[in-house]
Protein backbone atom coordinates (compact mmCIF):
# COMPACT_ATOMS: atom_id res chain seq x y z
CA UNK A 1 0.00 0.00 0.00
CA UNK A 2 3.69 2.26 0.13
CA UNK A 3 4.38 1.71 -3.00
CA UNK A 4 0.12 2.81 -4.26
CA UNK A 5 0.42 5.91 -1.93
CA UNK A 6 3.92 6.91 -3.28
CA UNK A 7 2.36 6.14 -6.73
CA UNK A 8 -1.08 7.96 -6.70
CA UNK A 9 1.22 10.96 -5.26
CA UNK A 10 2.76 11.47 -7.89
CA UNK A 11 0.13 10.31 -10.43
CA UNK A 12 -3.27 10.94 -8.94
CA UNK A 13 -4.71 8.10 -10.13
CA UNK A 14 -7.70 7.94 -7.60
CA UNK A 15 -8.98 11.14 -8.18
CA UNK A 16 -9.30 10.23 -11.79
CA UNK A 17 -10.93 7.31 -11.71
CA UNK A 18 -13.61 9.03 -9.17
CA UNK A 19 -14.53 11.18 -11.96
CA UNK A 20 -15.35 8.55 -13.95
CA UNK A 21 -16.59 6.27 -11.28
CA UNK A 22 -18.92 8.77 -9.53
CA UNK A 23 -19.98 10.16 -12.45
CA UNK A 24 -24.14 10.27 -12.49
CA UNK A 25 -25.67 8.49 -15.25
CA UNK A 26 -29.44 9.25 -15.81
CA UNK A 27 -31.59 6.03 -14.63
CA UNK A 28 -33.68 5.89 -17.46
CA UNK A 29 -30.68 4.76 -19.69
CA UNK A 30 -31.09 0.95 -21.65
CA UNK A 31 -29.73 -1.45 -23.56
CA UNK A 32 -30.04 0.76 -26.88
CA UNK A 33 -27.16 3.66 -25.00
CA UNK A 34 -24.56 0.30 -25.61
CA UNK A 35 -24.02 0.71 -29.18
CA UNK A 36 -21.29 3.36 -29.09
CA UNK A 37 -19.26 1.51 -26.31
CA UNK A 38 -19.57 -1.58 -28.42
CA UNK A 39 -18.10 0.06 -31.20
CA UNK A 40 -15.25 0.97 -28.87
CA UNK A 41 -14.78 -2.22 -27.42
CA UNK A 42 -14.55 -3.68 -31.39
CA UNK A 43 -12.08 -0.48 -32.04
CA UNK A 44 -10.01 -1.66 -29.07
CA UNK A 45 -10.09 -4.91 -30.44
CA UNK A 46 -9.12 -4.25 -33.75
CA UNK A 47 -6.37 -1.85 -32.32
CA UNK A 48 -4.82 -5.45 -30.39
CA UNK A 49 -5.53 -8.12 -33.02
CA UNK A 50 -3.57 -5.33 -35.36
CA UNK A 51 -0.90 -4.88 -33.80
CA UNK A 52 -0.13 -8.35 -33.32
CA UNK A 53 -1.09 -8.76 -37.51
CA UNK A 54 1.32 -5.95 -37.97
CA UNK A 55 4.25 -8.78 -36.87
CA UNK A 56 3.64 -11.23 -39.69
CA UNK A 57 2.31 -8.74 -42.39
CA UNK A 58 4.82 -7.31 -44.93
CA UNK A 59 3.53 -4.60 -46.67
CA UNK A 60 5.58 -5.53 -50.44
CA UNK A 61 4.63 -6.62 -53.64
CA UNK A 62 5.93 -9.49 -53.46
CA UNK A 63 5.35 -10.91 -49.73
CA UNK A 64 1.90 -9.13 -48.93
CA UNK A 65 0.07 -12.09 -50.51
CA UNK A 66 2.83 -14.79 -49.09
CA UNK A 67 2.64 -13.13 -45.27
CA UNK A 68 -0.90 -13.24 -45.56
CA UNK A 69 -0.42 -17.33 -46.27
CA UNK A 70 1.49 -17.53 -43.56
CA UNK A 71 -0.79 -15.88 -41.46
CA UNK A 72 -3.76 -18.51 -42.46
CA UNK A 73 -1.60 -21.65 -42.45
CA UNK A 74 1.47 -21.48 -40.32
CA UNK A 75 1.76 -18.70 -38.12
CA UNK A 76 -0.12 -19.68 -34.87
CA UNK A 77 -2.91 -18.30 -34.37
CA UNK A 78 -2.58 -16.61 -37.39
CA UNK A 79 -6.05 -17.68 -39.01
CA UNK A 80 -7.84 -16.39 -35.52
CA UNK A 81 -6.26 -13.32 -35.36
CA UNK A 82 -7.43 -12.15 -38.99
CA UNK A 83 -10.45 -13.75 -38.42
CA UNK A 84 -11.17 -11.61 -35.05
CA UNK A 85 -9.72 -8.47 -37.22
CA UNK A 86 -11.89 -8.88 -39.83
CA UNK A 87 -15.32 -9.65 -38.24
CA UNK A 88 -14.52 -6.97 -35.11
CA UNK A 89 -14.14 -4.25 -38.29
CA UNK A 90 -17.46 -5.73 -39.83
CA UNK A 91 -19.59 -5.83 -36.99
CA UNK A 92 -18.17 -1.84 -36.01
CA UNK A 93 -19.88 -0.26 -39.07
CA UNK A 94 -23.22 -2.27 -38.10
CA UNK A 95 -22.79 -1.04 -34.49
CA UNK A 96 -21.76 2.51 -35.88
CA UNK A 97 -25.03 2.92 -37.94
CA UNK A 98 -27.57 1.25 -34.94
CA UNK A 99 -25.09 3.93 -32.62
CA UNK A 100 -25.58 6.83 -35.26
CA UNK A 101 -29.67 5.93 -35.24
CA UNK A 102 -30.00 5.86 -31.63
CA UNK A 103 -28.55 9.22 -31.23
CA UNK A 104 -30.25 10.48 -34.12
CA UNK A 105 -34.11 8.99 -32.78
CA UNK A 106 -33.71 10.65 -29.56
CA UNK A 107 -32.34 14.07 -31.06
CA UNK A 108 -29.44 13.53 -28.34
CA UNK A 109 -27.00 15.19 -30.85
CA UNK A 110 -28.80 18.60 -30.10
CA UNK A 111 -27.29 21.76 -27.91
CA UNK A 112 -24.76 21.61 -26.28
CA UNK A 113 -23.60 18.08 -28.47
CA UNK A 114 -23.72 19.61 -31.99
CA UNK A 115 -20.27 18.90 -32.19
CA UNK A 116 -19.83 15.35 -30.77
CA UNK A 117 -22.17 14.58 -33.67
CA UNK A 118 -19.68 16.57 -36.28
CA UNK A 119 -16.62 14.46 -34.48
CA UNK A 120 -18.82 11.22 -34.74
CA UNK A 121 -19.25 11.67 -38.36
CA UNK A 122 -16.14 12.16 -39.31
CA UNK A 123 -15.05 8.46 -36.97
CA UNK A 124 -17.28 7.21 -39.35
CA UNK A 125 -15.21 8.59 -42.31
CA UNK A 126 -12.25 7.44 -40.39
CA UNK A 127 -13.92 4.19 -40.13
CA UNK A 128 -14.42 3.72 -43.91
CA UNK A 129 -11.26 4.80 -44.68
CA UNK A 130 -10.13 2.22 -42.75
CA UNK A 131 -12.13 -0.06 -44.86
CA UNK A 132 -10.63 0.76 -47.86
CA UNK A 133 -7.15 0.89 -46.77
CA UNK A 134 -7.05 -2.35 -45.25
CA UNK A 135 -8.99 -4.33 -48.29
CA UNK A 136 -6.10 -3.66 -50.13
CA UNK A 137 -3.62 -5.18 -47.78
CA UNK A 138 -3.97 -9.12 -48.53
CA UNK A 139 -2.94 -8.21 -52.40
CA UNK A 140 -5.04 -10.65 -54.06
CA UNK A 141 -7.57 -10.29 -56.95
CA UNK A 142 -10.36 -8.69 -55.53
CA UNK A 143 -8.65 -6.39 -53.17
CA UNK A 144 -6.20 -5.21 -56.25
CA UNK A 145 -9.36 -4.63 -58.58
CA UNK A 146 -11.47 -2.76 -55.34
CA UNK A 147 -8.87 -0.78 -55.13
CA UNK A 148 -8.59 -0.09 -59.16
CA UNK A 149 -12.01 0.70 -59.07
CA UNK A 150 -12.25 3.08 -55.45
CA UNK A 151 -9.28 5.13 -56.94
CA UNK A 152 -10.64 5.59 -59.96
CA UNK A 153 -13.84 7.09 -58.77
CA UNK A 154 -11.47 9.85 -57.02
CA UNK A 155 -10.07 10.15 -60.05
CA UNK A 156 -13.42 11.42 -61.64
CA UNK A 157 -13.70 14.90 -59.64
CA UNK A 158 -13.26 17.61 -62.12
CA UNK A 159 -9.93 19.17 -62.32
CA UNK A 160 -8.30 17.77 -59.55
CA UNK A 161 -9.39 14.53 -59.84
CA UNK A 162 -6.15 13.10 -61.92
CA UNK A 163 -3.45 14.45 -58.94
CA UNK A 164 -5.68 12.86 -56.06
CA UNK A 165 -5.97 9.52 -57.86
CA UNK A 166 -2.27 9.12 -58.77
CA UNK A 167 -1.36 11.13 -55.24
CA UNK A 168 -3.29 8.01 -52.97
CA UNK A 169 -1.60 5.39 -55.67
CA UNK A 170 1.65 6.83 -55.70
CA UNK A 171 1.63 6.74 -59.37
CA UNK A 172 -0.21 6.19 -62.03
CA UNK A 173 -1.31 2.35 -62.02
CA UNK A 174 -2.45 0.68 -58.40
CA UNK A 175 0.84 -0.92 -57.80
CA UNK A 176 3.57 -1.76 -55.04
CA UNK A 177 3.56 1.56 -54.21
CA UNK A 178 0.00 1.86 -53.43
CA UNK A 179 0.13 -1.09 -51.01
CA UNK A 180 2.76 0.88 -48.73
CA UNK A 181 0.72 4.02 -49.02
CA UNK A 182 -2.73 2.06 -47.94
CA UNK A 183 -0.33 0.30 -45.36
CA UNK A 184 0.93 3.47 -44.04
CA UNK A 185 -2.46 5.16 -44.31
CA UNK A 186 -4.21 2.40 -42.47
CA UNK A 187 -1.86 1.79 -39.58
CA UNK A 188 -0.32 5.19 -38.77
CA UNK A 189 -2.42 8.28 -40.21
CA UNK A 190 -5.71 6.72 -39.98
CA UNK A 191 -4.90 6.11 -36.17
CA UNK A 192 -3.66 9.37 -35.94
CA UNK A 193 -6.75 11.04 -36.65
CA UNK A 194 -8.64 8.64 -34.82
CA UNK A 195 -7.30 8.86 -31.53
CA UNK A 196 -7.74 12.71 -31.97
CA UNK A 197 -11.43 12.51 -32.61
CA UNK A 198 -12.01 9.75 -30.28
CA UNK A 199 -10.67 11.94 -27.69
CA UNK A 200 -12.98 15.29 -28.60
CA UNK A 201 -16.15 12.40 -28.91
CA UNK A 202 -15.30 11.37 -24.85
CA UNK A 203 -14.58 14.67 -24.09
CA UNK A 204 -17.72 16.31 -24.82
CA UNK A 205 -19.91 13.16 -23.27
CA UNK A 206 -17.67 13.54 -20.17
CA UNK A 207 -18.06 17.53 -20.03
CA UNK A 208 -21.96 17.26 -20.67
CA UNK A 209 -22.97 13.92 -19.95
CA UNK A 210 -25.47 11.77 -21.55
CA UNK A 211 -28.38 13.70 -23.05
CA UNK A 212 -31.73 13.40 -21.36
CA UNK A 213 -32.20 13.40 -17.36
CA UNK A 214 -28.70 15.21 -16.87
CA UNK B 1 -32.08 16.80 -3.95
CA UNK B 2 -34.23 14.03 -3.26
CA UNK B 3 -35.47 13.15 -6.72
CA UNK B 4 -32.59 14.38 -8.31
CA UNK B 5 -30.94 11.49 -6.45
CA UNK B 6 -33.62 8.81 -7.61
CA UNK B 7 -33.55 10.10 -11.33
CA UNK B 8 -29.68 9.20 -11.18
CA UNK B 9 -27.60 6.60 -10.32
CA UNK B 10 -23.88 6.74 -9.99
CA UNK B 11 -21.60 4.89 -12.96
CA UNK B 12 -20.02 2.33 -10.02
CA UNK B 13 -21.37 -0.22 -9.78
CA UNK B 14 -24.91 -0.36 -11.87
CA UNK B 15 -23.43 0.70 -15.43
CA UNK B 16 -19.86 -0.82 -14.86
CA UNK B 17 -21.31 -4.17 -14.47
CA UNK B 18 -23.28 -3.99 -17.46
CA UNK B 19 -20.73 -2.44 -19.50
CA UNK B 20 -18.34 -5.43 -18.98
CA UNK B 21 -21.25 -7.98 -19.82
CA UNK B 22 -21.81 -6.12 -23.26
CA UNK B 23 -17.96 -5.57 -23.29
CA UNK B 24 -17.62 -9.26 -22.44
CA UNK B 25 -19.99 -10.51 -25.19
CA UNK B 26 -18.55 -7.82 -27.68
CA UNK B 27 -15.05 -9.73 -27.98
CA UNK B 28 -16.84 -13.07 -27.69
CA UNK B 29 -19.49 -13.21 -30.96
CA UNK B 30 -16.02 -11.70 -32.26
CA UNK B 31 -14.13 -14.84 -31.53
CA UNK B 32 -17.03 -17.14 -31.78
CA UNK B 33 -17.29 -15.32 -35.97
CA UNK B 34 -13.75 -15.92 -36.25
CA UNK B 35 -13.35 -19.30 -35.51
CA UNK B 36 -16.34 -20.18 -37.42
CA UNK B 37 -16.03 -18.11 -40.80
CA UNK B 38 -12.22 -17.61 -40.99
CA UNK B 39 -11.63 -15.33 -44.18
CA UNK B 40 -10.30 -16.88 -46.87
CA UNK B 41 -7.45 -15.28 -49.31
CA UNK B 42 -8.74 -14.76 -52.80
CA UNK B 43 -6.54 -15.45 -55.70
CA UNK B 44 -3.50 -14.14 -56.56
CA UNK B 45 -3.26 -11.28 -58.59
CA UNK B 46 -3.65 -11.96 -62.39
CA UNK B 47 -3.73 -9.09 -64.58
CA UNK B 48 -4.93 -11.09 -67.49
CA UNK B 49 -7.77 -12.92 -66.24
CA UNK B 50 -11.23 -11.42 -66.68
CA UNK B 51 -12.43 -10.06 -62.81
CA UNK B 52 -15.43 -7.80 -61.99
CA UNK B 53 -14.74 -6.40 -58.83
CA UNK B 54 -16.81 -6.61 -55.49
CA UNK B 55 -15.94 -3.99 -52.79
CA UNK B 56 -16.78 -4.29 -48.96
CA UNK B 57 -20.35 -4.73 -48.28
CA UNK B 58 -20.63 -1.20 -46.61
CA UNK B 59 -19.24 0.17 -49.97
CA UNK B 60 -21.90 -1.62 -52.41
CA UNK B 61 -24.16 0.99 -52.27
CA UNK B 62 -21.51 3.69 -53.71
CA UNK B 63 -20.01 1.16 -56.25
CA UNK B 64 -24.06 0.57 -57.45
CA UNK B 65 -24.77 4.15 -57.35
CA UNK B 66 -21.93 4.92 -59.86
CA UNK B 67 -23.95 2.45 -62.43
CA UNK B 68 -26.11 5.00 -62.70
CA UNK B 69 -23.33 7.49 -63.96
CA UNK B 70 -21.50 6.26 -66.58
CA UNK B 71 -18.30 8.02 -68.85
CA UNK B 72 -17.65 11.60 -67.71
CA UNK B 73 -20.74 11.85 -65.22
CA UNK B 74 -18.93 9.28 -63.04
CA UNK B 75 -18.41 12.63 -60.90
CA UNK B 76 -21.71 12.89 -60.01
CA UNK B 77 -22.51 9.15 -58.72
CA UNK B 78 -18.79 8.59 -57.44
CA UNK B 79 -18.20 12.05 -55.86
CA UNK B 80 -20.80 14.68 -55.39
CA UNK B 81 -24.14 12.75 -53.94
CA UNK B 82 -22.23 11.07 -51.56
CA UNK B 83 -20.09 14.39 -50.64
CA UNK B 84 -23.74 15.83 -50.27
CA UNK B 85 -25.43 13.02 -47.75
CA UNK B 86 -21.84 13.47 -45.98
CA UNK B 87 -22.75 16.94 -45.47
CA UNK B 88 -25.91 16.44 -44.80
CA UNK B 89 -25.32 14.09 -42.14
CA UNK B 90 -22.32 16.04 -40.71
CA UNK B 91 -24.41 19.33 -40.40
CA UNK B 92 -27.82 17.49 -38.88
CA UNK B 93 -27.20 18.91 -35.54
CA UNK B 94 -27.20 22.24 -37.11
CA UNK B 95 -30.01 21.72 -39.76
CA UNK B 96 -32.42 19.91 -37.11
CA UNK B 97 -31.97 23.00 -34.36
CA UNK B 98 -34.77 23.66 -32.17
CA UNK B 99 -35.09 22.20 -28.62
CA UNK B 100 -37.70 19.98 -30.40
CA UNK B 101 -36.40 16.08 -29.31
CA UNK B 102 -39.09 13.84 -29.70
CA UNK B 103 -38.55 12.36 -33.74
CA UNK B 104 -42.45 12.67 -34.42
CA UNK B 105 -42.41 16.56 -34.10
CA UNK B 106 -39.19 16.55 -36.08
CA UNK B 107 -40.63 15.58 -39.44
CA UNK B 108 -38.19 17.06 -42.14
CA UNK B 109 -35.09 15.40 -40.04
CA UNK B 110 -37.01 12.00 -39.95
CA UNK B 111 -37.94 11.91 -43.37
CA UNK B 112 -34.71 13.28 -44.28
CA UNK B 113 -33.38 10.84 -42.38
CA UNK B 114 -34.66 7.59 -42.75
CA UNK B 115 -34.95 8.84 -46.34
CA UNK B 116 -31.16 8.63 -46.35
CA UNK B 117 -31.07 5.46 -44.85
CA UNK B 118 -33.63 4.02 -46.91
CA UNK B 119 -31.46 5.04 -50.25
CA UNK B 120 -28.30 3.56 -49.16
CA UNK B 121 -30.41 0.08 -47.98
CA UNK B 122 -32.00 0.23 -51.31
CA UNK B 123 -29.25 0.57 -53.65
CA UNK B 124 -27.47 -2.03 -51.14
CA UNK B 125 -30.13 -4.47 -52.24
CA UNK B 126 -29.83 -3.57 -55.84
CA UNK B 127 -26.16 -4.33 -55.68
CA UNK B 128 -26.69 -7.76 -54.86
CA UNK B 129 -29.85 -8.99 -57.31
Amino acid sequence: MKLLDYLNDRLGFTNRHRRVMDRPVPAWINYFSCFGGITFTLFIVLVLTGLLLSVHYTPSEGEAYKSIQRLNGEAPLGLLLRGAHHWAANLMVVMIVLHMLRVFIAGAYKNPRELNWVAGSFLLLLTLGFGFTGYLLPWDQKAYWATVVGTNMIGSVPLAGHFLASFLRGGADVAGQTLLRFYSLHVLWLPMFTAFFLWLHFHVIRRVGISGGM
Amino acid sequence: MRIEEAKQKKFFPYFLFEITVAALFTVEAVLILAALFPPAIGREIDFSAQYSPRPEWYFLFLYQLTKYFPGRWTFVGAVLLPGLAFSVLLLAPFLDHGKETSLHRRRAAAVTGFGLLAAIVSLTILSLL
